[in-house]
C-alpha cells in the first residue's frame, strides 16, 4: 500500500476537530479527487496526506511516507516573491531533492515547455501572473518522478491548453505507479479526471460511488506499419494496464474494453506506444457486445479520428 | 542538504535583506574599534557584540523568507520538516561566516594590534560563539515559531537585553566580562572554547524547539 491512513483527525491546539476519523488508502495508480465547500477541510487532508501536517490522532502509514519517498506538493496559492528566474528556481529544486544540475535544468526545461510558460524559461518569477506561477508550481513537483503526487486546487488559474497538459501528467503520474491526489470545487471535473472521489463535509471524509456510468469504453487501436509489428504492448501487454478489462483482436484492430475512469490513462500509453486511436465509444449499457462490432456502433456518443 | 542551504543563501543574496545586518555590523565594529591601541580581547568583545545583532537579525532573515505555503513546497522536497530547520540553521551560520571574518580583520585594520596566535584563535571562538546565539535567538523569534513580524522583533530584543545584560549569564554575557577583565587573550582561550560549546547546544536547543513548534502548528 503506497499510503495507508487510519482513524486521522486533525485540530489546532483546543479548536474544534478540522478532520475526523479518516479512513483513506491510495494504491499505486489511484488518482483521487477530493471535493468540498471551501474551508472544509480539503488542504488539510492534502497537507496530512503529503505528510507536511502531523495528524492529532490516528496514523498514516505507507511506503510514501518512508524515508526516500518522492512526494510532490503543489499548493493553491504559489508565491514566488523572489528574483530567482523559473529555470533558477525550478534548478535549485531539483538539487533539492537530489538530482545532479545538469539533470535538474533538463528536466525543468522539457517539463516548462511542456506546460508552455508565458516568458519563456528566462522569466523571473514574480514577474509572472497566477496561471503562469501555477506552471512553475506544477513542475517543481514533477521534476522527480513522484510516488505521491499531491495537487491543491491545480486547475483554478490554468489556461486550456494546460489544462490538456495538466490532465496528461496526473494520468501518467498514475501510469508510472505513482498515486495523485487532487482537490477541486467542481465535482464535474474531479470526476473526469479521478478513478475515485471523495468528499469532505463537517470534517468527515466519505467516498462516492465510483465516477462515470459504470459501462467500460470501447478503445479501437491500430498499428501504424501494420498489425504485425512487434510493439511493446500487445494483446498481452494491454491486459496488464490498470483498467483493461478485456483485449481482443479484430483483423488489423485491437479492441479494449475498459473502465470508463481509467480511459485516459489506458490511451496515453497506446499513443505512446505508437498505437493510433480509431474509435472510442460507450456501449449501450445492457448489454455490451459492442466490443465484437468495429465502426458502426449503436452508441450515443461515437467519436472517431 | 548542500542545495538547500545554496537555496537559502541564494535567495537571501537576491533579497537584499542582509545589507542592513551586514552594515549595521560592519559599522558597530568599526566605530567600537578605531583608533583603539589597548588590548585586542576589548576588540573581541566589540565585534562579538555586533556579531550577536547581526547573528540574529540574519537568522530571523533567512527564517522568514518563505512563506508559509512556499515553505510546505520546500517541505515536501526536502523531505520532511527537520532537515528543512538544519537547512535552515547551516544557512545560517554560513551566512555569519563572512562576517566573523571580518569582525576579526577590521579590528586590525582600523586599530593599531600586533596580534598572536592566541589572540586570533580567541577572536574566532568570540565570533561563533555570538554567530551561535544569535542564531539560536533568530530562530525562536522567526516564523514559524513567531507568526508576527513584529512580536518577533519585541521578543528578539528582550531575549538580546536579557542575554548581554543578565550578570554573569552564560555564554555571551559571561563571555564578555571576561573579555574587558582580562587583557591575555591565551588566558581565555581555553573557558571560551566551552562558552562556544554551550552556544553550539542553545543553537541544537532552539533547533529542536523551532522543529517542535513548526510541526505541531503545521
Amino acid at each position: 500500500m503506497l499510503l495507508h491512513c487510519e482513524a486521522v483527525g486533525k485540530r489546532y491546539g483546543r479548536g474544534r476537530w478540522i478532520l475526523r476519523d479518516v479512513d483513506l488508502d491510495l494504491a499505486p495508480g489511484d488518482v483521487l479527487a477530493v471535493v468540498g465547500a471551501n474551508g472544509s477541510g480539503k488542504s488539510t487532508l492534502l497537507r496530512i496526506l503529503a505528510g507536511l501536517t502531523r495528524p492529532t490522532a490516528g496514523r498514516r502509514t505507507g511506503t510514501a511516507t518512508a524515508q526516500g519517498a518522492s512526494v510532490g506538493y503543489v499548493p493553491d496559492r504559489f508565491t514566488a516573491h523572489e528574483r530567482l528566474t523559473a529555470m533558477a528556481y525550478l534548478t535549485h529544486l531539483g538539487r533539492i531533492r537530489g538530482l545532479p544540475t545538469a539533470t535538474a535544468r533538463d528536466r525543468a526545461g522539457r517539463l516548462l515547455d511542456r506546460l508552455a510558460l508565458a516568458g519563456g524559461p528566462d522569466a523571473p518569477l514574480r514577474t509572472l501572473s497566477k496561471g503562469n506561477a501555477q506552471k512553475v508550481a506544477l513542475a517543481q513537483a514533477l521534476l522527480v518522478p513522484p510516488d505521491l503526487l499531491v495537487l491543491d486546487e491545480p486547475w483554478s488559474g490554468l489556461d486550456a491548453s494546460a489544462h490538456t497538459a495538466l490532465a496528461g501528467i496526473l494520468a501518467e503520474t498514475a501510469a508510472a505507479g505513482g498515486a495523485v491526489v487532487f482537490t477541486d470545487h467542481r465535482e464535474a471535473l474531479a470526476r473526469t479526471h479521478a478513478t475515485a472521489v471523495h468528499t469532505v463535509a463537517d470534517g468527515r471524509v466519505t467516498r462516492r460511488a465510483d465516477p462515470g456510468p459504470g459501462a467500460p469504453v470501447v478503445v479501437v487501436l491500430t498499428r501504424r506499419g501494420g498489425p504485425d509489428l512487434p510493439g511493446v504492448l500487445d494483446l498481452p501487454g494491454f491486459l496488464d494496464l490498470p483498467g483493461v478489462l478485456a483485449v481482443e483482436r479484430h483483423g488489423a484492430e485491437l479492441h479494449l474494453r475498459v473502465d470508463r475512469s481509467r480511459t485516459d490513462a489506458v490511451l496515453l500509453a497506446a499513443l505512446r506506444d505508437d498505437w493510433s486511436v480509431q474509435a472510442v465509444t460507450r456501449p449501450a449499457p445492457e448489454p455490451a457486445p459492442a466490443a465484437a462490432e468495429p465502426a458502426p456502433a449503436p452508441t450515443p456518443r461515437t467519436t472517431a479520428r | 542538504m548542500t542545495a538547500l542551504v545554496r537555496y537559502r543563501l541564494t535567495t537571501l543574496l537576491l533579497s537584499q535583506r542582509y545589507l542592513a545586518p551586514l552594515l549595521l555590523f560592519a559599522a558597530l565594529v568599526t566605530v567600537l574599534t578605531s583608533n583603539d591601541t589597548g588590548p585586542l580581547t576589548a576588540a573581541h568583545a566589540a565585534s562579538g557584540l555586533a556579531m550577536l545583532l547581526a547573528a540574529t537579525w540574519l537568522t530571523m532573515a533567512l527564517a522568514g523568507l518563505d512563506d508559509p505555503p512556499h515553505r510546505a513546497v520546500l517541505t515536501a522536497a526536502t523531505g520532511g520538516h527537520r532537515r528543512l530547520t538544519t537547512g535552515t540553521v547551516l544557512a545560517a551560520l554560513a551566512a555569519c561566516l563572512p562576517l566573523a571574518a571580518l569582525g576579526l580583520l577590521l579590528p586590525l585594520l582600523v586599530g593599531d594590534h600586533s596580534p598572536t596566535a592566541a589572540d586570533l584563535l580567541l577572536g574566532v571562538e568570540v565570533q561563533l560563539t555570538c554567530a551561535c546565539t544569535g542564531a539560536a535567538v533568530g530562530l525562536l523569534t522567526a516564523r514559524p515559531v513567531v507568526r508576527r513580524q513584529g512580536h518577533g522583533l519585541l521578543l528578539a530584543l528582550a531575549l538580546l537585553l536579557v542575554l548581554t545584560l543578565g550578570k554573569g549569564l552564560p555564554p555571551v554575557n559571561l563571555m564578555l566580562t571576561r573579555l574587558s577583565g582580562h587583557h591575555r587573550s591565551a588566558d581565555l582561550v581555553g573557558s571560551t572554547a566551552l562558552l562556544l560549546a554551550l552556544a553550539a547546544v542553545l543553537l541544537g536547543t532552539a533547533a529542536v524547539v523551532g522543529h517542535a513548534v513548526a510541526v505541531r502548528r503545521d
